[in-house]
């Protein structure tokens, strides 16, 4: 690849805080989406209760792999 | 539901709310075309004028259109696409100008008198430019990388554990294909919403108080509230065109994000 100019580290801070945003949102909607469908088939909510925290667990988790480390 | 917020003496404020953002057609009834319609049309017109004229007959020494064509597009060029991209992002350039120039358009249409309605208040449009974002980006990832190679760089971070692997790459999935256009559509619509919203409250609010409650209180809260309709006018200016700013940036992420080797 060619030399590109270095990203403007105030862009990178842009980028990263709406990525964080969006794997967190993605993480509850994923995991408490396939929660609730859980809880509708076998008609115990605790699994909307479990997706949800999984679900940002994961995100969160993302988030630091992703942003986190370096 | 009603929306009383004051019942003074036999008249009362109707305070604005969703049915503002209605409207019937404009030849009356049996025809489509409304007025949220109307400026999406004139907008277009209005930017690829705009853009026409800029170029026309374009000169070293550039005149008072050329100049503010040029600003824009060195803008957007220099501002969004080399900043997020490099000189990769050179080839997007047109695409993104036109956009911030389109989405500022309809935005600022909020506050031109009497037009007075920003159009990207309509999740319509909003959901619409953010589809042609969505297909852009993916466009060129799966060109870069091919499909399954696309796929797996945009689900899989580097260093991720195999056993959770399958727990993971879901969320990046919905993250990346389904929370980015649904949050770019929302972020654009309801900013311009709640703005307009807020506007109509002051103007139509410190215009009854003024006017139809009247007395002390009346007087001297409705020129308070006209007096800060001004002021939150250049705020909502300044707003809209943050707005078309952060779309375009966001849409020049999202496009950089598809083109680097790792995600």
């Amino acid at each position: 690849m060619t030399a590109d100019p270095p990203e403007d580290p105030r862009r990178a801070g842009e980028n990263d805080a709406w990525g964080a945003f969006s794997l967190v949102t993605g993480g509850v909607v994923c995991w408490g989406g396939v929660g609730w469908l859980l809880s509708e088939w076998l008609d115990n909510r605790i699994f909307v209760m479990l997706g949800l925290l999984l679900g940002m667990g994961g995100g969160l988790y993302l988030v630091w792999l992703r942003y986190g480390r370096s | 539901m009603s929306n009383t917020l004051f019942a003074a003496e036999g008249s009362e404020f109707n305070s604005p709310g969703p049915g503002d953002f209605e409207y019937p057609p404009i030849f009356g009834e049996g025809t489509i075309l409304t007025k949220p319609m109307l400026i999406v049309i004139l907008g277009s017109l209005a930017v690829a004028l705009f853009f026409y004229l800029a170029a026309r007959r374009a000169t070293a020494v550039p005149g008072k259109t050329q100049f503010l064509g040029e600003s824009v597009y060195g803008f957007v060029r220099n501002g969004i696409a080399l900043d997020t991209m490099g000189r990769q992002g050179l080839r997007y350039v047109p695409y993104l100008a036109t956009l911030f120039a389109f989405i500022v358009t309809l935005n600022i249409a909020g506050i031109i008198p009497f037009v007075q309605f920003p159009a990207t208040s309509r999740i319509a449009i909003p959901l619409f430019l953010a589809a042609i974002s969505w297909v852009i980006f993916n466009t060129i990832g799966i060109k870069k990388h091919g499909f399954l190679g696309y796929l797996k760089a945009s689900t899989i971070v580097p260093g991720v554990p195999k056993p959770i692997l399958g727990f993971l790459a879901p969320i990046e999935f919905i993250s990346t294909f389904i929370v980015r256009p649904i949050t770019l559509t929302l972020r654009l619509t309801f900013n311009m919403f709640a703005g307009h919203l807020v506007l109509l409250l002051f103007i139509l609010g410190g215009e009854f108080l003024l006017f139809e409650k009247g007395g002390f209180v009346g007087i001297a809260a409705g020129s308070v509230s006209l007096l800060g309709s001004i002021v939150l006018t250049f705020f909502e200016g300044f707003v809209q065109i943050l707005q078309a700013y952060v779309f375009v940036l966001l849409s020049a992420l999202y496009i950089g994000g598809a083109l680097s080797e790792e995600h």
